[in-house]
């Protein structure tokens, strides 16, 4: 796991010296290490003057000093160029016309110093190391990682990860682009949008994508659309002039303004933190991926399903270990991930897991083993749907959540001392309560142990040898923010494995009320979206696809786990999450023969052959990805991307981690494929045919290939 | 057929004057027999409300159509011929009186009704009324004489809802009298002083808890027929422990009785709660009855003037995203500071050192110290991110003592730091920004100031409490009026505001409305709300047992210790009868489980009618939330009288 508290922001032009990001590691440290930045250093824009200072006493040229951004601006993740203006002059088209070049010229001016500030560094780090195996075929590329670890991180990384995490990078911009351009359409679309008829901005999208990682992990190719990255679409678009804007006299002032209303949401956005999560699988591989900080726990787990295709299930669950401590704790879906990452120390030996864990939302699967745990099991077992539903209704739909009446004798260590007393505990909605000696179990005389506002609650793990436990069912109430043995952790033991789930249940019901239930209701939903698809997907090509198994990957299943999110009927979704994080549109597969395109197109034929009967066993070649299931007679100028790319061949030097998958099939001519175009036809909905003027799709080819020239021509340099 | 003489007695004669005379015929109608009496009497009046009350029988006669003799009226019978409708005083969950008309003919059930829509309650079937508890009154506390709010002018609409006026139902908007009425209906009463919870009757035991519900009146029958006079006093109350659909914004009335009634119970112990909790209740109490005084009431109740409001509201929005990128400017360029001389201490082990002196400046979320303030522009000494961390205040405005207990989370554990302010103005300014840093906010943040204002009021209650010439009735509020007399006899003032100021700090942003569901929720979630208690005596049992009876659940509790025996749901329950020659509950649940008891401290009715109450309240749906199924409810609660 990495993780950035800030970051900063490089460039390699592999250009100037060969040198890439990657290689400059060292500078990070020497830097870390002049500068004597405090852990918590990270040092916005704004703050410019008082670093000037700073400089001053240091004594270093102000030039040389590396400039710390506040975690990816997301404008500086440029990449290619080409992309970069076509994003500046996407602009133009939403209506900021006059004076575009002074924000193009903040921008340029930024990168600009970037640039210098990577060069001086350099000169700092003296010889660069040798260029690792993994180079970066861009013009220019600002990334940002933190530097707390990146040495680590970095060492750590592995290809296939770093390939991941480009492609989540290079399918944010992509996504960004792409709504430029539709924006960019929109305003074309209005009477007089587009006052200087500039060109519309070359559609550079799926190539970039297509270039972000394309020698190590093919595998990680198709799934760049789905990826984490790509859900930050939105923060781009908000750019809406009002129609007034238009006149030319009005225009001056309201356009400044804009402007600077636009740059200070740059800035803001700029102030995103965002981590580079490494999520550990059951199965010991693991994937990698980028969390931002308004990102909930729910919206990684969404992530995780598209990534891995698991089953969707409720029990699905990140969970946060510390070994240090042994001790482990499930993330709630409402959490935001980053904030409890932040707290963990450089030398953390933590880690994320992505695991099914039943109790996650057993209270609410079956209410009665935790609301009547005292009455015998034989009576609960056999509780009627209706009577759970009762259940959950009296004591998370009332006016007020009631928690399970749980009490009982535990085993209790604090104030870090060594032996284990016994106390009686009950819990109460406002804290766990325990009975003082000599006093009786009602309220007045119960001495209040802990209240949940500033405690989560842990499961110990093998605290028997560790502490010298009674029994290894421990649960642990601590702070989030200590990460260390401390006298401020309580650990209370309980007698089995059964109490033990109920105590933090309990707990976390009273702690987190509602909410929880909430949560679960999502989650179910989330679940049965997905498997609607999938149960969908069963009845249309007369499959019986298993809903629920845990087969790690269904690869006619996957296909249709990403659909749902645009395309299928709204009523069988959850709400949409908060704006920022919306999941973007998967670039938009070439578009099935839906009625929009037929309206446009009636001379398309209106029927397709039926699936074959064979498509259920049909294992391997699996059907073609979405990004390659050509459209059955593909309207020329809607295709966007031309489907006969192929990536590279992968290097031999691909690492380990998770089995890559078969590489893509070449993609079958059209309507080669009967079995997966007439289901692509029932499940999806028209999604709005994305503006690719024709001459984009070779432009794109040629951007492919002087990549492959350039990068070859790097590999013979070494 | 034969002419008979039927005395009546007519009140409006006067009390001295003979009862009529009327003769009549067997078969002459009870409408026949009120018109002759109408006549008789020669009075001009409306008379519509009137009805004949059969004094031997204990019953109305009411049904006009009917004969004499089918009636079973003979020349014997001692009829009374009385208005329907007689005044009543009524205590209130509040604890205040209000004289009005009820109805005394028909069942409790609906004279609750009745009365509830006068009052503007909503869902009066988790209502009804009890005989008060009475009061040992002293001779020289007499001449108090209490204030009775008068509504008995107030005539009784029958339209389903009562249409508002000026942010009230338009039947208090006729005079400034109802008015007053209406606030105090609407508006939760200040804190009682400690004096007057000290001598108010407390159950002590759960025995006398259980005595409390024999009190209540049998729904099924009438006023009259249970002995209520006229002008007798009774209380209206909360019965049954499921509150639907509770709606702050039709629900003024409701929720403010609702919460009286939950503070009373709170205060007089009736329901226990840890000392945490009572901490909570005393904190809200303090900041309902603080923004209940501050806030104008029928702003806040009207519906027009809310729609006023937050269309107001949403310009201000507007304008504010107008302005937004000039806020952006200022929160990003000018982000405010605290800055000070404070002292600092930490608590190490072994080490006794004692308060030193630094720079401070509190800048979003830290506080970073500093040699001096010339060196304020360097690396400060320490810097203290303070998001997450558990701030108590250390005070004593007599001592001049104003420090800040500060635990801050760090990867080690948690750090122990102490600050010392000079006064009170630098104490609450460095409070409220530790507090608000605590919840990761920084000081640009708007509660910013209302949090430094809160923590100066609550320091100035401290400053007059430890007085004793300081308990008229001034503005400040005595903390001992928070608690029940239990913690006031365990902590002094002094020791109490701290606590209950800490607990304050979670709540002191709630509205008013918020407040008071926050208090009804923590009410809700103690382990032994709602749960009426009755002394049973099972059958097979010799000894008396403690029965349970809450919304969901029947619970048996030995009597002695006062634990749960067992539990019995309700949606468990086949049926459950009442043999009313032997006084016996029996109920049968799922698996073949029966149980039967005799009620000890309460008549059986009324435990059946409990039971049958909370059945009746678990089929009320959302959808039908406005028609109210009597019919169904006498059926469930009635017993063998009203079939």
């Amino acid at each position: 796991m990495y993780y950035v508290d800030s970051c900063v922001t490089l460039r390699c032009s592999p250009d100037t010296s060969g040198r890439t990001f990657w290689e400059s590691q060292g500078a990070v440290e020497l830097m870390q290490d002049r500068l004597r930045v405090p852990s918590d250093y990270c040092v916005a824009l704004r703050d410019a003057a008082r670093r000037r200072a700073e400089r001053k006493r240091e004594g270093t040229p102000s030039r040389s000093l590396p400039r710390f951004l506040p975690v990816l601006p997301r404008f500086t993740v440029t990449l290619p160029s080409s992309s970069f203006q076509a994003l500046s002059r996407s602009f133009v088209h939403d209506g900021i016309t006059s004076k575009m070049d002074d924000i193009d010229a903040m921008f340029s001016d930024l990168l600009g110093e970037m640039d210098a500030l990577t060069q001086s560094l350099g000169a700092e780090t003296g010889e660069p190391e040798p260029p690792k195996a993994l180079e970066i075929p861009y013009n220019e590329v600002n990334f940002s990682i933190g530097f707390a670890d990146v040495n680590e991180s970095l060492n750590e990384l592995e290809d296939n990860d770093l390939d991941a995490l480009m492609a989540d990078l290079v399918a944010e911009i992509n996504a960004a682009e792409e709504t430029m351009t539709t924006t960019g359409k929109g305003g074309a679309a209005q009477p007089h949008s587009d006052p200087k008829g500039l060109p519309r901005p070359p559609p550079a999208s799926g190539h970039s994508a297509a270039s972000a990682a394309p020698q190590p992990a093919p595998s990680s190719l198709p799934r760049v659309p789905d990826s984490v990255g790509a859900a930050k679409v939105p923060s781009f678009t908000p750019v809406e002039p009002p129609p007034k804007q238009l006149i030319p006299e009005d225009t001056e002032a309201q356009a400044k303004a804009d402007k600077i209303k636009l740059a200070l949401e740059k800035l803001k956005e700029a102030k995103v933190k965002k981590l580079v999560v490494k999520v550990n699988m059951n199965d010991g591989s693991s994937k990698t991926l980028m969390v931002d900080e308004r990102q909930t726990v729910r919206e990684v787990l969404d992530n995780l399903f598209e990534k891995t295709h698991c089953d969707c299930s409720v029990d699905w669950c990140l969970i946060e270990t510390n070994p240090e401590l042994n001790i482990e704790r499930g993330f709630e879906d409402h959490e935001n991930l980053v904030e409890p990452l932040s707290a963990w120390t450089r030398d953390s030996e933590n880690k994320i897991f992505f695991l099914e864990r039943i109790d996650k939302y057993a209270v609410f699967k079956n209410p009665q083993n935790f609301y009547l745990w005292k009455k015998d099991k034989k009576s609960l077992k056999d509780m009627k749907d209706k009577d759970k539903e009762l259940l959950l209704q009296e004591n998370f739909c009332g006016t007020s959540i009631i928690v399970p009446d749980l009490e009982g004798a535990l085993h209790l260590k604090e104030d870090g001392k060594k032996s284990w007393k016994q106390r009686y505990f009950l819990l109460r909605a406002s804290g766990i309560y325990y009975v003082p000696k000599g006093k009786t179990k009602t309220s007045r005389d119960l001495v209040c142990f802990v209240q949940f506002d500033n405690v989560n609650v842990y499961y110990g793990k093998e605290l028997k040898s560790k502490y010298k436990a009674p029994t290894d069912f421990c649960f642990v109430l601590k702070h989030p923010q200590i990460q260390k043995e401390s006298q401020y952790i309580k650990y209370l033991c309980c007698d089995d494995a059964w109490m033990m789930t109920l105590w933090v249940t309990g707990i976390r019901i009273a702690k987190y009320g509602l909410t929880l239930y909430n949560n679960y209701k999502t989650a179910v939903s989330k679940g049965a979206a997905s498997s609607f698809f999938t149960n969908h997907a069963a009845t249309t090509t007369t499959t019986s696809t298993p809903v629920s198994s845990k087969a790690p990957v269904n690869r006619h299943k996957m296909f249709f786990l990403w659909l749902p999110k645009d395309h299928c009927d709204p009523s069988l979704l959850p709400p949409p999450p908060p704006d920022p994080t919306l999941p973007p549109p998967p670039p938009p597969p070439p578009p099935p023969p839906t009625s929009a395109a037929k309206k446009d197109f009636a001379a398309q034929p209106a029927s397709f052959p039926p699936p074959p009967d064979s498509f259920p066993s049909m294992n391997f070649p699996p059907p073609p990805e979405a990004d390659f299931l050509p459209p059955p007679p593909p309207p020329d100028h809607l295709l966007e991307q031309p489907p006969d790319f192929l990536p590279p061949p992968p290097p031999a030097a691909a690492a380990g981690g998770p089995p890559p998958p078969p590489p893509p099939p070449p993609p079958p001519p059209a309507a080669a494929d009967p079995a997966a175009v007439p289901t692509l036809k029932k499940v999806s909905v028209a999604p709005s045919p994305r503006p690719a003027p024709p001459a984009a799709a070779p432009a794109g080819g040629d951007f492919m290939s002087e990549l492959m020239v350039a990068m070859q021509k790097k590999r013979r340099a070494q | 057929m034969a002419v008979w003489d039927l005395t009546v007695t007519v009140e409006e004669l006067g009390l001295e004057a003979p009862p009529l005379t009327i003769s009549v015929t067997s078969d002459l109608h009870i409408g026949g027999v009120i018109l002759k009496i109408v006549e008789k009497t020669q009075i001009k009046k409306d008379w519509s409300d009137h009805a004949l009350w059969w004094e031997q029988k204990q019953q109305w006669v009411l049904r006009p159509a009917w004969t004499l003799d089918k009636c079973g009226i003979h020349a014997d019978a001692r009829l009374t011929f009385t208005p329907q409708h007689k005044p009543l005083r009524l205590g209130l969950p509040n604890g205040m009186t209000v004289k009005l008309r009820a109805c005394f003919s028909g069942p409790v059930f609906h004279t609750v009704v009745g009365i509830c829509k006068l009052l503007n309650i909503r869902h009066p079937e988790e209502l009804s009324l009890l005989r008060p508890v009475e009061e040992k009154k002293k001779k020289k506390d007499k001449d108090a004489q209490e204030e009775v709010y008068d509504l008995t002018g107030v005539p009784l609409t029958s339209g389903s809802v009562p249409s508002l006026y000026n942010g009230m139902p338009a039947h208090f908007a006729d005079s400034p009298q109802t008015e007053a009425v209406y606030k105090m209906l609407s508006v939760s009463q200040p804190p009682p002083t400690p004096e007057v919870i000290a001598k108010m009757y407390r159950p002590a035991s759960v025995v006398d808890k259980a005595h409390i519900h024999s009190r209540w009146l049998d729904s099924s029958r009438s006023l009259m027929q249970q002995g209520v006079q006229e002008n007798d006093r009774l209380w209206l109350r909360f019965k049954y422990y499921t509150f639907h659909d509770l709606e702050p914004k039709y629900d003024v009335v409701r929720l403010t009785q609702l919460y009286e009634q939950a503070r009373w119970a709170i205060l007089l112990e009736d329901i226990d709660c840890t000392e945490e909790e009572m901490m909570l209740f005393g904190a809200l109490q303090y900041h309902i009855s603080k923004v209940s005084q501050s806030e104008p009431q029928a702003v806040t109740s009207c519906p027009a003037m809310d729609d006023l409001d937050s269309a107001l509201q949403s310009l201000e929005v507007k304008m504010e995203g107008e302005t937004s990128s000039m806020d952006m400017l200022e929160t990003m360029t000018t982000a405010p500071e605290l800055h000070d001389y404070l002292k600092i201490f930490r608590p190490k082990r072994l080490t006794l050192k004692g308060y030193k002196q630094y720079w401070f400046v509190f800048k979003d979320t830290s506080i970073s110290y500093f040699k001096s303030k010339e060196e304020g522009y360097g690396e400060p000494i320490q810097k203290m991110d303070l998001k997450g961390c558990e701030v108590a205040g250390d005070v004593n405005v007599a001592g001049q003592k104003f420090c800040i207990r500060l635990l801050i989370p760090s990867p080690e554990g948690m750090n122990e730091v102490y600050l010392r302010c000079e006064n009170e103005q630098q104490y609450s300014r460095w409070m409220a920004a530790c507090r608000l840093a605590a919840k990761g906010k920084n000081l640009a943040d708007s509660s910013f100031s209302s949090e430094v204002e809160n923590i100066q009021a609550f320091l100035s209650m401290q400053r007059s409490n430890p007085g004793t010439a300081s308990t008229q009735a001034d503005e400040n509020i005595n903390t001992h009026s928070l608690v029940s007399p239990r913690y006031q006899k365990k902590y002094k003032p002094k020791q109490l505001t701290p606590r209950i100021l800490e607990a304050y700090q979670n709540v002191a942003q709630l509205s008013l409305m918020d407040a008071i569901l926050r208090f009804l929720q923590i009410w809700q979630a103690l382990p032994d709300f709602g749960i009426s208690f009755f002394v049973v005596r099972f059958k097979g049992s010799r000894k008396d047992e403690v029965l349970g009876i809450a919304h969901n659940r029947l619970i048996r509790i030995d009597l002695g210790v006062g634990d749960v025996v067992k539990t019995w749901r309700y949606n468990n329950m086949r049926q459950w009868n009442v043999n009313w020659d032997i006084r016996q509950v029996a109920i049968e649940f799922d698996g073949n489980v029966n149980i039967a008891f005799s009620c000890v401290t309460a008549d059986c009715k009324i435990v059946h009618e409990y039971i049958g109450g909370y059945i009746f309240m678990s089929t009320r749906s959302r959808e039908q939330s406005d028609t109210l199924n009597e019919e169904l409810f006498h059926k469930l609660t009635g017993g063998h009288e009203a079939l």
